[in-house]
């Protein structure tokens, strides 16, 4: 077997390069942890009582939310995978573009639509001029939580299902098929325990996404753990309750994520090398044919067609806010932002998986599977550590670092990396596995230097799943707001800073077109890359 | 990469370079706002760079840059950050004849001045209640029995709500408020959600017969910025400005301090002068429909028709909303406001 030298000197840069990275990417939770112990020597002004209520609010949406999720996940995606019917081509491709609306950009929608003199209003007023107002719902802000929150983040559960159903069971199928083992049993006793693995890292990363919501449990006025963690810092000026619910939440969130890792694990088990025959889906006829045409019509016009629509009516109704809006800066800012985080993040992600793979080193491996621990921490922790972290170091070495890193585009970019990295070492991590260690040790052999092994031989076949890495990295920093709000520099404005801006001061109306050019990046980023999501 | 990081680099580096300049940090996200900031560099060539966000991170950032801070100003909307924001010794003390002058005293301190006004009001609609039997209404009197069912008003973690719990809790101590408060929760005709506007349009509706919300949301909707719907539903609602036979009506500012580090202090000086101006007030009026702080100035006619009963509450001091506040929101939670 070939050898490694650990002490030969670029392999200890590597090592080097690999620790600092991913040491780098693990200070906020060190920072948010050392919090915690502070608490305990300080008086906290956090009653009991108002933390249950906390836990329990964010626990009911939780609970509501991953019922209303799975259903509008699986269903969809069982029809598509296993039926033909009319539009079911379009849909396989349409369901994803829920995932191109934040929550809280579905909250605003829903909750104009239906207020009293809301949008539902002015449309029924249109047809028959002398309705009266009471025509509207009247959904309390829990429900209205939980409905935002289900109807933007199902395309998790969805994604995944769908790529469990298509890729994985179609052996299976055919096998219990000339068995003659009836629907019913195939799906108790195959389908579902097969996709189970899948389901539950969907069903997980709904959650995590839930748990740390800020921007839609805010518009809603729900105390969450995470709203409370902003309400005790600005209310009561209090910010070790703040620390304090954040551990609770993170402790939360975390084991989440180590559900999540779990199961994906027991994924791979079943990802067989072999390629798995596809399903030959069943042809629907008459009304069942419309019914599974109609569900998923309606999950794809609520999740998405909805909130445009009313984005685009409002957009058009108020387009005197039009004139307020540098368009070509904010365009510019997001492809900037876009560029310079993801090539540091996919810079930082090579490196640390190559050199995981060619040191093959159990400390160093241990250090890059936490460094993906920033994905679980909420966006407004991530940006409180960042202001910590730099001020601390700034103050210990009694350097200026300050000016640099606080209210800079770097701290902004720092922000990112250590809430991201995890989509794109994962990413990366994921492909690398494909890779057979043969091939490494075969080049070794033959004299190529590591630099060229990564550039010749690993990169080629990198290259096209990057790509796509580069787009879910996007997305999500098109679709980020508490760290961009918080850490951004001077006159420096996102679509999500301008349009939460504008909701927060009851223009929501305005908040519209800003939202509008957001869903428009995200759509075309998701569209440029539909098919790369169902194959993975 | 390389190109980036210097690019990076470059480009923050460049951001801060510039010397005729002031850097505000504002929780106020108004376009009217920006405007303001255009029309001072048009007259005095001096930029006005902006970050806007919440309070309390802006708070956070402004502490933790200390002495390196960018910052000239902070403008905050409600008198009870600005006094969170004064007790963190983040202002300085700064000497303008001129805006002594203008801006009166129970609207300022030391360390900031107050720019605009806004009253927190009662709403109610003609329709459902006879205007004669609520001409006299104090807030003190929404705890009666005969409000039952019947109030909307959004949740306490609005710190306009706040502030004007710290007014009762300043006037009528703290004992009484709380006893009123008990009252005046089981009055609501619903659990509170949703902004000022959402109150408003409830009493429109008819859902709820009396609802608190700040003037310029009304005169917002009034104005048909906000839609021909909202327009209508505002014209059905009258305004009622509570406590007019005795202190008055509660009122709260956006106020604007200069930062103890601010590096172009004269400029940030020149800058808060220039929002007292008849220029700006009138400006920020006509477009926000916020009071203009400096008295006899032109306000829009929408404004000027609603506020025809308005007399301001002047002997409670501003900054006591910031004193009071954790004391009122635990209040408020106890008495179970949501």
């Amino acid at each position: 077997m070939f050898k490694i030298n650990y002490y030969s000197k670029d392999n200890l840069l590597i090592f080097f390069l690999v620790l600092a990275i991913s040491a780098m990417a693990i200070t906020p939770l060190f920072s948010i942890i050392i919090s915690l112990l502070k608490i305990f020597f300080l008086n906290s002004s956090l009653d009991g009582k108002f933390l249950f209520e906390y836990i329990r609010n964010s626990f009911d949406i939780l609970f509501f939310v991953i019922i209303l999720t799975s259903i509008f996940g699986i269903i969809p995606s069982f029809l598509i995978s296993f039926f033909r019917f009319w539009g079911v081509n379009f849909f396989k491709y349409a369901l994803i573009l829920s995932l191109a609306i934040p929550p809280y950009i579905f909250g605003y929608s829903l909750s104009s639509f239906f207020e009293n003199y809301g949008t539902a209003y002015s449309l029924l007023k249109f047809f028959s001029p002398n309705i009266g107002n009471n025509l509207t719902l009247n959904l309390s802000a829990k429900t209205m939580t939980i409905i935002s929150l289900s109807f933007s983040l199902f395309g998790y559960i969805y994604l995944l299902s769908m790529t469990t159903f298509n890729n994985q069971l179609g052996n299976y199928i055919e096998m219990s098929k000339t068995l003659g083992i009836s629907k019913f049993r195939m799906i108790k006793s195959i389908i579902l325990p097969l996709s189970r693995p899948a389901i539950f890292i969907g069903i997980s990363l709904v959650a995590m996404e839930t748990l740390s919501d800020f921007g839609t449990a805010s518009f809603f006025g729900i105390s969450t753990l995470t709203t409370g963690i902003y309400n005790s810092w600005f209310i009561f000026d209090d910010i070790q309750t703040s620390n304090l619910l954040s551990i609770v939440l993170l402790g939360f969130i975390l084991f989440l994520f180590y559900v999540e890792n779990k199961f994906q694990k027991k994924k791979k088990f079943h990802d067989s090398s072999y390629k798995s025959k596809k399903i030959k889906p069943k042809e629907l006829k008459g009304f069942y044919n419309f019914l599974a045409f109609f569900v998923c019509f309606l999950i794809f016009f609520i999740s998405f067609i909805f909130p445009l629509l009313q984005m685009i009516y409002w957009s058009i109704i108020h387009s005197n806010y039009f004139y307020n809006f540098d368009l070509l800066a904010l365009n510019l800012n997001t492809l900037f932002l876009i560029l310079t985080t993801s090539s540091i993040l996919l810079t930082f992600a090579f490196l640390c998986n190559f050199g995981n793979r060619l040191l093959k080193n159990n400390f160093l491996n241990i250090i890059s599977n936490l460094s993906i621990s920033g994905y679980a921490i909420p966006g407004i922790l991530i940006s409180i550590a960042v202001i910590t972290i730099f001020s601390t170091i700034s103050d210990l070495l009694n350097i200026e670092l300050k000016s640099v890193f606080i209210g800079s585009f770097i701290g902004l970019v720092f922000g990112y990396f250590f809430r991201f990295y995890s989509i794109a070492f994962n990413g990366i991590k994921s492909n690398y596995l494909k890779i057979n260690y043969q091939i490494d040790e075969s080049g070794y052999l033959l004299g190529l230097s590591k630099v060229k092994m990564f550039l010749k031989v690993h990169f080629p076949i990198l290259k096209r799943n990057t790509f796509f890495i580069f787009i879910l990295i996007s997305l999500e920093i098109i679709k980020e707001l508490p760290i961009t709000l918080i850490l951004r520099p001077f006159n420096f404005e996102t679509f999500s800073t301008k349009a939460f801006e504008y909701a927060s001061q009851d223009l929501i109306e305005a908040a519209a077109l800003p939202s509008l050019f957001l869903v428009l990046w995200t759509t075309i980023l998701i569209l440029f890359s539909s098919k790369y999501f169902l194959k993975k | 990469m390389f190109f980036i990081i210097s690019f990076v680099l470059f480009f923050s580096i460049f951001q801060s370079s510039l010397s005729n300049e002031i850097n505000l940090y504002t929780t106020r996200h108004y376009e009217a706002d920006y405007e303001i900031y255009r029309k001072f560099q048009n007259i005095t060539g001096i930029k006005v760079n902006v970050v806007s966000g919440k309070s309390k991170p802006l708070e956070k950032r402004i502490i933790e840059e200390g002495k390196n801070c960018k910052g000239d100003l902070f403008f905050l909307a409600d008198a009870g950050r600005l006094y969170s924001a004064e007790k963190k010794n983040l202002f300085q003390k700064i000497k303008s004849s001129l805006l002594n002058e203008k801006i009166p005293t129970h609207l300022r301190n030391d360390y900031w001045y107050g720019i605009t006004k806004r009253a927190r009001i009662i709403f109610y609609n003609p329709e459902y209640i006879n205007p004669e039997r609520i001409k006299n209404l104090n807030y003190e009197d929404l705890g009666n029995k005969e409000w039952n069912d019947s109030i909307a008003i959004r949740q306490s973690n609005n710190v306009y709500n706040q502030s004007l719990v710290a007014s009762l809790i300043y006037n009528l101590g703290e004992k009484k408020t709380s006893e009123w408060l008990e009252n005046f929760v089981n009055n609501f005709y619903k659990t509170p959600m949703g902004n000022d506007r959402a109150q408003i349009l409830a009493v429109a509706a008819g859902e709820a017969k009396l609802a608190i919300a700040n003037t310029y949301y009304y005169a917002l909707m009034l104005s048909g910025k906000k839609g021909k719907s909202q327009q209508e539903a505002a014209k059905k609602v009258k305004p009622l400005f509570p406590n007019k036979n005795n202190r008055g009506t509660h009122i709260n500012i956006s106020g604007i301090g200069v930062l103890k580090h601010s590096p172009n202090k004269i400029n940030a000086i020149k800058f808060l002068e220039f929002l007292v101006s008849e220029e700006a007030q009138i400006h920020l009026s006509k477009n926000s429909f916020e009071y203009p702080i400096v008295e006899n100035i032109k306000i829009p006619e929408i404004l000027k028709l609603i506020s025809k009963e308005f007399k301001e509450d002047k002997d409670t001091p501003v900054e006591i909303y910031g004193k009071f506040q954790t004391r009122s929101f635990n209040l408020m939670l106890e008495k179970k406001w949501n």
